[in-house]
């Protein structure tokens, strides 16, 4: 953990977090009692499938989710106050940084690239025009943009897609926040643009001292560039572990399933993919038990009657049966052995997989 | 494109117009019919060659072309031919333009702060009022409006004069001054306009609000008014400007009915009198003046949007 600042409080205390929707169909529960904290300098990857709930609770906690049909419920506590149930417009840009998954839409497309960082530091900092240029100015320099006193005076449609993510941190850190939510910040970028965007992300957190939440639907991003990650899975926290152990002994089945559904460079050429079957859980009339449970080929009948509850302690989990642990082992065993899991997931078929 | 739709609007008129009557009778009266008299029927003859109404179509076409391209509109067609058309105009037109430009003026200086606000509550009370209200302008005739405005604002409250006097000076604040009185009658053309600018603009802004910029400006901290002004309006106003210009154009021939009730001597009236009296050259040149209007306009409209959007600009 990076709490290496003075004041060893956690800059954000979240408890029993909730967020919902009114739908037609009823409440539809996109963040269901999430508990965790982020320590100032922390870097957290909260990782997750469309849908998990991961972006809906950084957005409720900043406040922006802009739905009259939102309710939200539970605490927050930003460097000791409150921020649940009430305007948070005084955290954006000044406390909380945010930078947003697609650089293309994100960007105002008919105001000069100078005038949207000018926003934040006039607003925040109280400069004035020259005092912003010039800020401005190191602030592009800083995210690695050549010809920062051109660029200035162009629009973002002129720029690159890599160039105005860098253009859009530089805005999510122009007043110098506390803490920077990056969802999703390279989705819509090339693969070969990524990386660098999120090396500079990680290199600006660290000389800051910042806290940050990395939102990503890709483990792989969280690897070697977070301090600890939270992985969710329908509104609900599924494992949370400082980055090491997750990657080294992941205990949860769904970390499992995300890990081995995306490419990675450490598997061997041509490995095979594997899919996590289903789709992610209706939050309206979630399943019975544990959210992942009809996914899952662990699955046993206990899953379905009662919903785990994360442990205590610096590596947290919900699951019955853990990966790696000889009750998961046996869970397989079980399921392969009648071909199907305990919520009729048909296994077995698919090439030999080793349990853990 | 232009000057080719200028052209073929002329010679759709030119032709319309040939087809219509005699504009013999305009020009001598009831001597026209007297072909028996050998005296009337060289007066006939006379005034065919003097207005080249002998010639073919075609033949006319042209020579009325070559003459307007260097500002010539003619004579009218009346007993005296005065004054020339171009005399006609330039007494109507600036009075028609005043009126326009004050109630597009008008027009959106009302809708730009009320679709601002209704996009920014939108399905809100303040917003279902509006959406009445906006409705209830323009379904509202512009005759009605203009006796309801009249009544209110001239007969009872008497804030404003209730007619025009084409010899009063212009500028200046007094009831004795043209400015003032063009108030009633531009509000009366820039209230239904108003409420389809807002209806418009707060259609595109909510629709601009949904985008992630709009959520990146929150985000960063900019106050939610300039969102809404700096950053959300200036992509929501193409329908607007649009329809803007299309507005525009239409306002210098099609405010008849206002220009009557307020008895404003413009170019609504000029065209209905010529169309009645079949005043061939005087429908010609106000036809021409209107299309020409279209066309600037929108090529007005067409810069404008490259200023709202540098993309547009290649």
């Amino acid at each position: 953990m990076a709490a290496a600042d003075a004041n060893n409080e956690p800059l954000l205390v979240v408890e029993d977090y909730e967020v919902g929707f009114r739908t037609e169909r009823g409440l539809a529960r996109a963040v269901d009692k999430v508990s965790f904290e982020l320590d100032r300098g922390e870097t957290l990857g909260i990782v997750g499938e469309s849908g998990s709930g991961k972006s809906v609770l950084n957005r409720g906690i900043m406040g922006l989710v802009s739905s009259n049909r939102m309710i939200e419920d539970g605490s927050v506590l930003f460097d000791g106050g409150q921020m649940v149930n009430r305007n948070r417009q005084e955290f954006w840009g000044a406390k909380i940084g945010m930078i947003f998954q697609d650089p293309m839409t994100s960007l105002n497309p008919v105001m000069k690239i100078g005038k949207q960082i000018f926003e934040p530091l006039r607003q925040h900092l109280g400069l004035d025009k020259g005092e912003a240029e010039t800020r401005a100015i190191e602030l592009l320099t800083q995210v690695g943009i050549p010809e920062p006193a051109r660029r200035i005076k162009q629009y973002p449609h002129e720029l690159s897609g890599g160039m105005r993510q860098r253009v859009m941190i530089a805005i999510a850190l122009a007043a110098e926040p506390e803490m920077l939510i990056a969802d999703e910040p390279t989705t819509a970028l090339d693969v070969t643009v990524q990386k660098y965007i999120l090396d500079l992300l990680r290199q600006l957190q660290l000389d800051r001292g910042m806290a940050m939440t990395l939102i990503t639907h890709d483990l792989g991003v969280a690897r070697g560039r977070t301090d600890n990650v939270m992985v969710m899975y329908g509104g609900r926290v599924m494992e949370h572990a400082p980055t090491d152990t997750i990657f080294a002994e992941m205990r949860h089945p769904y970390t499992e399933a995300l890990l081995a559904s995306v490419p990675s460079l450490k598997h061997a050429k041509h490995t095979r993919l594997t899919p996590i079957p289903g789709a992610p859980p209706d939050i309206v009339n979630p399943p019975p038990g544990c959210r992942f449970s009809p996914r899952c080929k662990y699955a046993q009948p206990k899953c379905t009657e009662q919903a785990p509850e994360l442990n205590e302690g610096e590596h947290r989990y919900a699951c019955f049966y853990p990966v790696g642990t000889d009750a998961s082992a046996e869970a397989l065993e079980k399921n392969m052995a009648q071909g199907h899991t305990a919520t009729g997931l048909k296994i077995g078929l698919a090439p030999a997989k080793a349990a853990g | 494109m232009m000057i080719l739709l200028l052209i073929a609007v002329s010679m759709l008129t030119f032709a319309a117009m040939s087809f219509l009557g005699d504009p013999l009778f305009n020009i001598l009266g009831p001597v026209a019919g007297d072909t028996e008299n050998p005296e009337n029927l060289a007066k006939i003859e006379a005034a065919k060659e003097q207005y080249y109404l002998d010639k073919p179509l075609p033949e006319r076409y042209a020579r009325w072309a070559g003459d307007f391209v260097t500002g010539d509109f003619g004579v009218q067609f009346s007993t005296d031919g005065q004054p020339p058309v171009s005399g006609l105009l330039k007494e109507r037109l600036p009075r028609t333009l005043q009126l326009m430009l004050m109630a597009q003026f008008l027009a959106l200086a009302i809708a730009i702060p009320w679709g601002v606000v209704t996009a920014s509550r939108a399905n809100g009370v303040v917003d279902r009022a509006s959406t009445f209200t906006s409705f209830m302008f323009v379904s509202l005739p512009n005759f009605a409006l203009a006796v309801i405005l009249f009544y209110i604002f001239a007969l009872k409250l008497d804030w404003l004069p209730d007619t025009y006097h084409a010899t009063d000076p212009f500028w200046g604040l007094t009831h004795r001054h043209r400015l003032v009185q063009l108030v009633l009658p531009a509000f009366t053309l820039a209230l239904p306009g108003a409420s389809v600018y807002q209806r418009l603009l707060r259609t595109d802004l909510i629709t601009t609000l949904q985008e992630d910029f709009i959520l990146m400006a929150r985000a960063k901290g900019v106050p939610k008014w300039r969102v809404l002004f700096r950053h959300a309006l200036r992509p929501s106003m193409f329908s607007v400007i649009t329809i803007f210009g299309i507005n525009a154009g239409a306002l210098i021939g099609g405010a008849l009915v206002v220009e009557i009730y307020f008895r404003i001597p413009g170019v609504g009236t000029a065209i209905v009198e010529a169309v009645l009296r079949e005043d061939f050259p005087v429908v010609l040149a106000l036809v021409m003046v209107i299309a020409t209007a279209f066309v600037v306009l929108n090529f007005i409209v067409d810069v404008f949007y490259t200023f709202l959007d540098p993309r547009v600009r290649r």
